[in-house]
């Protein structure tokens, strides 16, 4: 008798310094144990990304954090695909040989790995990157010329026909700073993390299409105490190689309240209601995805050790969740829920039924 | 789908607002965004911090001004 497929949301949300994931792709470890686990896996590209180092996992859906919010309110479904053309959008803010490098990172990924490439548009004016830290620690950032961008994805979309948009922008080079300082070291929150966040949920907010980002920025100085956690962004020249790959195989958003043509049978599409578990850091509870899923059956798996800026643990909020140490906690988790073991049926002492007065 | 849209008058500003906090998280949910749709339209937000005396989250959001 077959069983519909169990699927486990893994959210560590970007720019809030989480512990494990808040570096160089650093929770992927975390999403190939899950991916053993789970019939189906759905993550974001901050879990994924490792900037020149990705790891395929068949089962796993790449899906951008805005998507994210709107699969888990129920406003959008996810279509899986064999395949996407990617378009990429580079700024115009990008100095010609770093262009280069971003052109031959997207040339090599066609060449070695096979991967369907649209040609490219830039921007028509420098998109022009800020960078902010709010009070809670966590990193944002605007771009001056948001119009641009949109002009230049638009573009690639109807003239390349791209079906997901890979978006290179210019970022400070900030290399003095204490925030990127400690970021090597494996510690503090990623500068860059809220900005990149940003300019791609600005693209799928517009266009409904799927979106990562990757900065553009020069060499850093050889740093010989450089942190695991951060060092696969140190291996080249581009972070491009990881978003390509991403994009290449994310699913298709599909709005419910909208007819579309080229939709698969309703039976084909992964919804909202299929997530059978998440696992989130104990203290990022406030987020859009997480709410939105806490009143459905989902079990939901808080998570001790993955530390971050954020002080909101479910509690806080009435979210009723199972609250775990570690990652290989949280995996045994998903073996019982998975199997339908009562997680109480596996620990020393187990209550007497009460009669229900 | 692809939309055709004015781009041209767009404008992303962060912003933090506390939002009292209601009986269920959904319904946190839907109080964050309609506060946040009086600044502008969300885009990327979350509560941050949860005054559990005063019962106020603390929400740290990015919204899009159109001007």
């Amino acid at each position: 008798m077959s069983q519909r497929p169990y699927t486990v949301l893994l959210l560590v949300p970007t720019g809030i310094g989480a512990a494990i994931g808040g570096y160089a792709g650093d929770a992927l470890p975390v999403a190939r144990a899950v991916a053993q686990v789970a019939d189906c896996l759905i993550t974001h590209p901050n879990v994924l990304n490792g900037a020149q180092l990705y790891w395929p996992l068949s089962n796993a859906l790449y899906v951008e954090g805005y998507g994210l919010d709107q699969f888990a309110a129920g406003c959008w479904d996810l279509q899986p695909v064999r395949q996407n053309q990617v378009g990429m959008v580079l700024d115009q803010g990008i100095e010609p040989e770093l262009r280069v490098r971003q052109l031959q990172a997207a040339d090599a990924v066609r060449a070695t790995l096979g991967l369907h490439l649209t040609d490219y548009v830039v921007t028509d004016a420098p998109l022009g990157v800020e960078l902010r830290t709010a009070r809670s620690g966590a990193t944002w950032g605007t771009i001056q010329r948001p119009d641009s961008l949109l002009r230049a994805v638009e573009k690639v979309i109807t003239q390349c026909k791209a079906e997901a948009v890979a978006v290179v922008v210019r970022f400070p080079d900030d290399t003095d700073s204490d925030l990127l300082q400690h970021y090597r070291q494996g510690q503090g929150v990623d500068p860059l993390a809220g900005a990149e966040a940003v300019i791609s949920h600005l693209v799928v907010r517009t266009f409904h299409i799927p979106c990562a980002h990757a900065p553009a920025l020069l060499p850093l100085p050889l740093e010989p105490h450089l942190s695991p956690r951060s060092a696969a962004e140190e291996l080249g020249y581009t972070f491009l190689p990881c978003v390509l790959v991403g994009l290449s195989r994310t699913p298709q958003f599909v709005v419910r309240s909208e007819p579309q043509s080229g939709v698969a049978p309703r039976s084909h599409l992964i919804t909202a209601e299929d997530v059978d578990a998440v696992i989130v850091p104990e203290t990022a509870c406030g987020g859009s995805a997480l709410l939105s899923l806490s009143q459905s059956q989902s079990t939901i798996i808080a998570v001790g050790d993955n530390r971050t800026r954020m002080q909101v643990s479910p509690e806080m909020l009435g979210i009723r969740a199972v609250r775990v140490n570690s990652y290989l906690e949280a995996l045994g988790v998903l073996v019982a829920d998975r199997a339908g073991i009562s997680l109480d049926a596996l620990t020393a002492s187990i209550s007497t039924l009460r009669q229900q007065l | 789908m692809v939309q055709v849209c004015n781009h041209s008058r767009m404008a992303t500003q962060f912003i933090t607002v506390e939002i009292a906090l209601p009986d269920s998280p959904a319904a946190l949910r839907q109080a964050v965004l309609a506060e946040l749709q009086t600044h502008g339209e969300p885009l990327r937000w979350a509560v941050t911090a949860v005054d559990s005396a005063g019962q106020l989250a603390q929400v740290e959001a990015i919204v899009i001004l159109s001007t």
